[in-house]
């Protein structure tokens, strides 16, 4: 790890998506619910680190190799409000970072986050039922080193490197059907919310707390 | 270098139009081809013309001209703007049954736009090597974002009749079930007057249109008829069996005139560009002719 990485003081603002302007909170639907396949309901990020600029997301790294601008290449199927600065990413998305790190590591080369691949938000006209894009812990990778991802056997291959090496990560099954992949590895770490120290959070209510244990 | 009919055929007037057709049905024996159909729109004498103008054939790529007025609606109507990003992903539904396929890189006249794979290109860069360069990729992925029946629709607004848009291109297994997009020689010179005459939504947005015409990097059909001071607005479309060209073409001194030139062939069959050319100075000649006799 280099030392600037080290001593590098994280430069991006933690928010609390239900405090920001209504455009926003239409569209990153901080803290509410979506609908998987199977019809249970998945709870959404609540608190996001805030990206002013695309200089600053280039400059930002969330792991050693992978920086934050990775993350948020969306293209014109993303929400109107979250194609222009300042743009918003679930703080999880650190933790995805630190996983692709890891597959990073393994293969000892670039690892390439596809457009559309990284943190997608709810009203992204790609994502379906409770994609976990919109929970910044999904990664759609279309290239490693300089071998594309867009045969059975070569996403085969990295989708076995992957479990070894992020033992409890989801990868996306081969096909060509529906909800199946066959031109890039999709692997995610499932409906994971962080929630930083620093996040605000509500005052503790014993009647909203729900049952004692 | 560009490719010239070899023996300039004498100049027959447009208002004689019996004799010019009479050329295009020689020309179309002479050339062994399957068929031969030419329209002409000439905005300086108000000429119409026609030769198996109504007649369908297989559009190839000058089907990517009707994409692009597609593309420039959705412009007009706010839902993509020109520096909107757009994934590139070689991935696409077959609109026979919904089955994925991919254009061939190696087939596609562009390989920039491959090259550009997992990142993005802004919806002006597509448009423009969909039609500069004719490239697949760029053409099917705009032809995805907007939606081939949004942009089916935006042509039938306009009355265009002879532009039959069905599918995406490389889509094998369409083809193969006979789903194929269609035009006519007609229909090609009625969106070439859209653009000319700044009907297609606007006049900036025509003008944007036939900019990117005007850069085609394909020369050897229309423009290969023509004496050097002309210049051409083309987009050329060529498949084992069909070679069109369509274009809008300014000679100095006149106002510019439209003209499709449709053919079909056998797969083995030589000197498609030649024909193109050959018609594209009978047309030529015909509409100069017609000039000198007016004045």
């Amino acid at each position: 790890m280099s030392s600037s990485y080290q001593n590098a003081v994280f430069p991006l603002r933690l928010v609390d998506g239900r405090r920001l302007e209504r455009r926003y909170r239409d569209v990153l639907l901080p803290g509410g619910t979506l609908c998987d396949h199977a019809g249970r309901a998945r709870v959404l990020p609540r608190y996001f680190y805030e990206v002013t600029s695309w200089e600053q997301a280039r400059a930002t790294n969330l792991s050693r190799h992978f920086t934050v601008s990775e993350f948020i290449h969306t293209d014109v199927r993303e929400a109107p409000a979250l194609r222009v600065f300042p743009r918003y990413i679930p703080c999880a998305t650190v933790l995805l970072a630190f996983a692709l790190e890891q597959l990073r590591e393994a293969v000892g080369t670039y690892v390439f986050i596809g457009a559309n691949g990284g943190y997608c938000s709810p009203r992204h006209k790609g994502t379906g039922a409770a994609s976990p894009h919109c929970w910044g812990t999904a990664a759609n990778i279309y290239r490693i080193g300089d071998t594309y991802l867009d045969t059975p056997d070569t996403i085969r291959r990295f989708a076995a490197l992957a479990h070894e090496v992020i033992p409890t990560v989801w990868t996306r099954p081969l096909g060509d059907q529906r909800a199946l992949t066959d031109d890039h590895l999709h692997i995610d770490l499932g409906y994971v919310v962080s929630v930083p120290r620093e996040a605000p959070g509500e005052s503790y209510n014993l009647k909203l707390a729900g049952e004692p244990l | 270098m560009q490719t010239r009919p070899p023996k300039p055929p004498p100049v027959p007037s447009l208002r004689s139009t019996g004799d010019l057709r009479e050329r295009f049905a020689e020309l179309e024996q002479v050339v062994g081809a399957r068929s031969l159909a030419v329209a002409i729109s000439d905005f300086e004498t108000g000429t119409e013309f026609e030769f198996n103008g109504d007649r369908w054939f297989h559009a190839a790529s000058t089907i990517k001209l009707a994409v692009l007025v597609g593309v420039y609606g959705a412009i007009h109507r706010g839902e993509l703007l020109l520096q909107s990003r757009v994934h590139i992903r070689n991935r696409f539904l077959s609109a026979y049954d919904g089955s994925p396929y991919r254009v061939r890189g190696d087939r596609d006249a562009n390989a920039e736009v491959h090259r550009e794979i997992g990142r993005t290109l802004r919806v002006a860069e597509l448009a423009d090597s969909m039609i500069t360069s004719s490239s697949n990729l760029a053409t099917n992925l705009l032809l995805d974002l907007v939606g081939l029946d949004v942009l089916q629709r935006t042509l039938d607004s306009f009355g265009l009749e002879g532009i039959d848009l069905r599918r995406g291109v490389e889509d094998e297994l369409a083809y193969q079930h006979g789903i194929n997009n269609r035009v006519t020689a007609e229909g090609l010179v009625g969106l070439l007057r859209l653009i000319e005459e700044e009907r297609a939504f606007s006049p900036a947005l025509s003008r944007q249109m036939l900019d990117i015409l005007h850069r085609q990097q394909f020369r050897s059909g229309i423009p290969a008829g023509l004496p050097r001071e002309a210049r051409v607005a083309n987009k050329t479309g060529d498949i084992s069996t069909v070679a069109h060209d369509a274009g809008l073409v300014y000679l100095p001194g006149r106002k510019p005139y439209a003209i499709a030139v449709l053919t079909e062939w056998e797969p083995t069959a030589t000197g498609r560009s030649t024909t193109i050319a050959a018609a594209s100075y009978l047309a030529y000649a015909a509409l100069i002719a017609d000039r000198a006799d007016v004045e």
